[in-house]
């Protein structure tokens, strides 16, 4: 192992990473509010929304994000719609990351006693009230696990990204493979920056999923 | 507090006409009629799944009636009227298992009806509040988590809870059923003062002393029937039905 080369990569890998994790932060985010709709959609007594978003987490879930990446950025200026590699990688992992915290969020709603319903609306509340102060405040804590594991989950999946010209934390280690030659050191170094970044995560999900926990 | 009693020609405060119920083809309410007159506390007895809940749940359309009417005041219960949510908050109810949410301390609990439904202000939701909690003898609770608090503290804090929203009518299914015997005796007391200071009752309960005590007016439903309704007395010492004589046995033994 050439120890002196490594020492040079950490910080050209070390921006790959930045951009790894602005990616994967945006994208549980964006995620996370189109999830929140369609779940929402799945569990309301509308055939119609419950229907389509259905469809959507069936079709999202049952295709590579690969595949949804490459319709983006390839098939995109087909229909006149040219995206910079950035938000077309963005857009990509936030549509399918919806369709994963979707699920999680309806499974997180869907764990509340029933009673809590019942008592919000006895209390004159209307449907949307009684989610947004009774059911989503006490769903949230139990999302944070599952939501932390789709999050690091996501984060790995980002170096997919590499393959539509974003340059990221793997497309950094590629090109730099591609320079020197030197697989084990660089793609050593990528791993312990994956590994460096789910660990911090895991750790920041576990913290927050203690101070949610105070009531209990 | 004196008992309010209902004026001549003045509206029940409650009435229900040919109220029916099924959930598929098990018929749970069948044709009821009642009345329930300001200020009166009545008492709702029958065995386990006469459909004791389900009238209590269809008053609060919890459950949607599929046929007969409900008026509160003499005006009709309709969700597609636009008087339905005010008539809906004269009628505060009382689960069996408190359902308190458990992110919001007791204080806040009571708060959130006034606040989220009536858009008051936090000082006063906070005052009318802390009046409640002290009257259901909760004051000292304020910032307790209801994980933290006792199952006949729990249900007087739903209790004022449900007070908070200033309802005219209040709605009883089961409140002491899931609490240990000791603390079933706080609860009763609480429901107890809610009745002399004239609020309107019906409390579906097992205690029959709290009926003997407290009811003007006992009703006993079968089968999703009303069988019979008269004052505790005259059910407890001579009931017509042979029904009620049964249950009542049973329960009491
Ligand atoms: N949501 C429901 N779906 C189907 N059946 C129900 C439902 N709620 C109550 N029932 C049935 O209706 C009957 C009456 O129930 P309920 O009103 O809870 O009786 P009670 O409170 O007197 O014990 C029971 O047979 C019960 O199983
Ligand atoms: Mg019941």
């Amino acid at each position: 192992m050439d120890f002196e080369y490594m020492k040079n990569l950490i910080p050209i890998l070390g921006l790959g990473a930045v951009t790894t994790v602005e990616l994967t932060i945006l994208s549980v985010f964006f995620g996370t509010l189109l999830g929140l709709i369609l779940a929402l959609m799945k569990i309301s007594s509308n055939i119609l929304f419950s229907r389509a978003a259905g469809f959507y987490i069936y079709v999202m879930r049952g295709t590579p994000l690969l595949l949804q990446l490459f319709a983006i950025y390839y098939g995109g200026p087909s229909l006149g719609i040219n995206l910079p590699p950035f938000v077309a990688a963005v857009l990509g992992m936030s549509l399918n990351s919806a369709a994963y915290v979707a699920e999680i969020i309806r499974a997180g709603i869907q764990s509340i006693d029933k009673g809590q319903m019942e008592a919000a609306r006895a209390l004159g509340m209307t449907y949307g009230q009684a989610m947004r102060r009774v059911i989503l405040p006490q769903a949230y804590r139990r999302l944070i696990p599952p939501m932390g594991n789709e999050f690091i989950a996501l984060l790995k999946d980002s170096s997919l990204v590499s393959n539509i010209a974003m340059v990221e934390l793997m497309r950094v280690a590629q090109q730099m493979y591609a320079n020197s030659f030197k697989p084990i050191e660089v793609f050593t170094l990528a791993g312990i920056y994956y590994l460096l970044l789910t660990s911090v995560f895991t750790v920041v999900f576990g913290k927050m999923e203690r101070r949610f926990s105070v009531y209990e | 507090m004196n008992k309010v009693s209902v004026k001549a020609g003045e509206s029940p405060m409650i009435f229900i006409e040919n109220l029916q119920k099924s959930f598929g083809n098990l018929k749970v309410l069948d044709n009821i009629n009642l009345a329930v007159s300001l200020g009166e506390v009545v008492v709702i007895i029958g065995p386990s799944g006469s459909g004791k809940s389900t009238l209590l749940r269809c008053i609060k359309y919890l459950e949607h009636p599929e046929s007969g009417r409900i008026f509160v005041e003499g005006q009709p219960l309709e969700p597609k009227n636009r008087s339905f949510r005010a008539l809906q908050q004269e009628i505060g109810m009382v689960f069996q298992h408190f359902n308190l949410f458990p992110h919001m301390t007791a204080l806040e609990n009571v708060m959130e009806g006034p606040i989220t439904v009536k858009k008051m202000r936090r000082e006063e939701a906070e005052k009318i509040a802390m009046d409640l909690l002290g009257k259901v003898g909760l004051a000292d609770k304020r910032d307790e988590y209801p994980s933290r608090l006792s199952g006949g503290q729990k249900q007087r804090v739903a209790i004022a809870r449900a007070l908070a929203m200033q309802p005219k009518v209040m709605l009883f299914d089961e409140p002491t059923s899931a609490l240990d015997p000791e603390l079933v005796g706080e609860v009763l007391t609480v429901m107890k003062g809610l009745a002399r200071d004239g609020m309107t009752m019906m409390v579906v309960t097992h205690e029959m002393g709290f009926a003997r005590e407290v009811a003007d007016r006992v009703v006993f439903m079968d089968g999703g029937r009303i069988l019979e309704e008269d004052v505790p007395l005259n059910i407890f010492k001579a009931p017509r039905h042979e029904r009620t004589k049964s249950f009542l046995e049973k329960i009491i033994a």
